[in-house]
């Protein structure tokens, strides 16, 4: 992993003289013929590679000592680089010779069959070159010769090549200073689809973006764009930008506008169907507007104005429904394909799967219990208030020091309000009103 | 479209006489919801989505709730029983698989009260309270905009007949049902139905029972009253 990384590192480096690089145990090989005449020759391009290399190794730190060698093939160069000799073959013909003088170590073999070659008096490559191919095939495998013919440019090399990975950073000079955030909407418009081009000829597309506003002699205005779900459509995109720029206030004129990718992530199509009625892929884009909705919402209302409730497994009235950020959520899992039948059945609903008490609940509930005033046996909220049903008697946390020790009544209040209202079991034995059947 | 017969014949009678030949084209406007007669409150055939309180239905036009637009529901203060009577809706709004989207409700949305009520409470979404009322808006506009949501609930005391209709006209484009919960009745709302809770236990009524009032609805010409059961579905 460490060395993948090390490698894609120097990859980078390599790729500023040649846009073919590509990977090979412990060695990297880039093909210059062709960037010769552009570079000025292969001493050019040797002064030019070598320090840039040895400065990367060095920030890597890593010793900054490494062989090289350039040959007409790439296992060719591969051999010679092994040598250690910094050869350079110009020509397929000279090859044959070049090699020759190699020992038979630079193969890499393994153990067995480099003794078997010592012991056949087989010390340099060259006097491989003198046995016959059948017999070579039939003792050393068919590897063994592909590998002397790739090196003499008599079989052909496929190869891993170095991708660089994928980055977008557009700017945009305006040529007047901004004021008004909706002047920056064609510019932004203009950018994203760049943007949106560009993800499409790379099949990708992103969940992360950059936006920033520059100033003049100021600290840029910087919109960060987290996507729920990564995104390459340009109208989504515009939406949230709108959204983002629905909110903000400008601290001052616009000079320039820069946009940058974050992430970027590998496309998810699906197929729009024509015929769209309670078929999975029907759902499925369902399921993608909702979570463009989602999107927007939160980006306007900011992640902790949106909520998602829950019941939890708990005998306290205040901690058995559960408020969590709707973005919280979705990461402890839920949400995940709602309407499943499938998830219905296993898990019975995960709303449904906590048991809750039969005994009727209010359906709002008061943050903050309310106390209610007692007056000459009567009890008030802000009308005269009459019990119905009760008590429910509630007592737990005996153990954590904070008792909790209610009766619960239904009542109701002369205006017609249907409360919930409890008397606490210790202390004043005060009357608190705790929820609204509404 | 509004259309109103000047004569008040009951359709019974005249039925016979110059509609005999004209059955299709009955039949046609009876289906049409957007078209009201003013004789026949009682056969406005069923468009509605059906209350699940029979009595609600018997009063409100097309027997039910609107398929879309803004209904309000008018209580004099919280607590009796305006959200009970949503209960049966939410319900099938959550089997269809829709979000209920909860905006700036005055307390917290109780979950056991409603895993009770057997509403799923993985589809329902609750914008906070302290929400600036600009933001409150624009989420229910956009809310009742996409076909994700079924059902928008919002808790606002006072808004101007603009907003109202403006929010009317986005519920209409997502086929979606908003639910204003208020105080106080504004005449000259927009809204589809005005709904009033009263208070019907001073006239010797049970703990379970509301009165509601119909005050407008379109498509029907005058306020009805009915007493509804709240609890009948728990």
């Amino acid at each position: 992993m460490q060395q993948t990384k090390l490698m894609n590192e120097l990859a980078g480096v390599v790729q500023s003289v040649s846009s073919t690089v590509s990977f090979h145990p412990l060695a990297l090989i880039c093909e210059i013929r062709s960037s010769l005449k552009y570079f000025g020759g292969i001493e050019a391009v040797h002064n030019k590679l070598k320090p840039l290399l040895i400065a990367e190794l060095q920030a890597l730190q890593l010793p900054d000592y490494f062989l090289y060698a350039a040959s007409p093939t790439v296992t060719g160069s591969l051999l010679l680089a092994r040598s250690g000799h910094n050869a350079l073959v110009y020509r397929k013909d000279n090859l044959r010779s070049a090699l020759g003088k190699l020992p038979t170590e630079v193969l890499w073999l393994g153990k067995e069959p480099n003794r078997r070659l010592y012991n056949m008096g087989v010390r340099y490559l060259r006097d491989i070159w003198r046995l016959p191919p059948e017999g070579l095939r039939k003792r050393f495998g068919s590897d063994f010769v592909k590998q002397l013919n790739k090196a003499l440019g008599a079989a052909p090399e496929p190869t891993h090549n170095y991708i660089p990975p994928p980055a977008f950073t557009t700017c945009c000079e305006l040529p007047y200073e901004l004021e008004n955030l909706d002047r920056l909407l064609p510019v932004a418009d203009e950018m994203l689809a760049q943007l949106c081009e560009f993800l499409r000829r790379r099949d990708l597309s992103t969940s992360h973006l950059l936006f920033s506003l520059l100033h003049e002699k100021r600290d840029s205005t910087e919109i960060d764009m987290a996507l729920r779900q990564a995104s390459r459509s340009r109208e989504h995109l515009m939406l949230l930008l709108e959204t983002h720029f629905g909110k903000l206030t400008l601290p001052a004129p616009v000079i320039a506008v820069r946009l940058e990718v974050k992430r970027f992530d590998a496309f998810m199509s699906h197929s729009d169907s024509l015929l769209a009625e309670d078929k999975p892929t029907a759902r499925r884009s369902q399921r993608n507007n909702l979570d463009q909705f989602m999107e927007q919402l939160q980006a306007r209302l900011g992640d902790h104005y949106l909520k998602c409730i829950s019941s939890v497994a708990e005998h306290c009235p205040e901690y058995a429904s559960q408020q969590l950020d709707y973005g919280e959520s979705i990461k402890a899992g839920r949400h995940a394909e709602p309407n499943s039948l499938v998830r219905k059945n296993t898990e019975g609903g995960r709303g449904a799967a906590i048991r809750v008490t039969s005994i009727p609940r209010p359906l709002w509930l008061l943050q903050d219990p309310q106390q209610l005033v007692l007056k000459n046996g009567k009890l008030y909220h802000r009308k005269p208030v009459a019990i119905v049903s009760g008590p429910e008697r509630i007592e737990t946390f005996w153990w954590s020091g904070t008792d909790v020790r209610r009766d619960y009544y239904v009542a109701r209040e002369a205006n017609g309000s249907r409360l919930w209202v409890y008397r606490e079991r210790s202390g004043d034995r005060n009357w608190y009103l705790h929820g609204y059947f509404a | 479209m509004t259309l109103t017969r000047s004569h008040t014949n009951p359709p019974e009678l005249t039925a016979d006489k110059g509609y005999s030949h004209s059955g299709e084209i009955e039949e046609l406007l009876h289906d049409n919801p957007n078209l009201w007669r003013g004789c026949d409150m009682a056969g406005q055939g069923f468009y509605g989505r059906s209350t699940g309180f029979p009595r609600l239905d018997d009063i409100l036009p097309g027997r039910g709730w609107p398929q879309n637009g803004l209904i309000e529901i008018i209580t004099p203060c919280w607590g009796m029983g305006e959200l009970q009577l949503l209960i049966p809706l939410m319900r099938s709004v959550v089997e269809q698989g829709k979000w209920i989207l909860w905006i700036a409700p005055p307390y917290l949305p109780y979950a056991p009260a409603l895993v009770q009520a057997g509403i799923d409470t993985d589809q329902i979404l609750v914008v906070k309270r302290d929400t600036s009322c600009k933001d409150a808006l624009w989420s229910m506009e956009k809310a009742l905009q996409t076909s994700n949501c079924g059902l928008v609930l919002a808790w606002q005391n006072w808004l101007p007949g603009k907003v109202l209709r403006r929010l009317q006209l986005a519920a209409e484009t997502g086929d979606t049902l908003g639910v204003f919960f208020k105080h106080h009745d504004s005449k000259y709302s927009p809204s589809l139905i005005r709904l009033q809770i009263k208070d019907s236990a001073s006239q010797g009524r049970t703990f379970s029972e509301a009165e509601v009032t119909v005050i407008k609805a379109r498509g029907n010409f005058r306020p009805l009253t009915t007493q509804v059961d709240l609890y009948q579905h728990t």
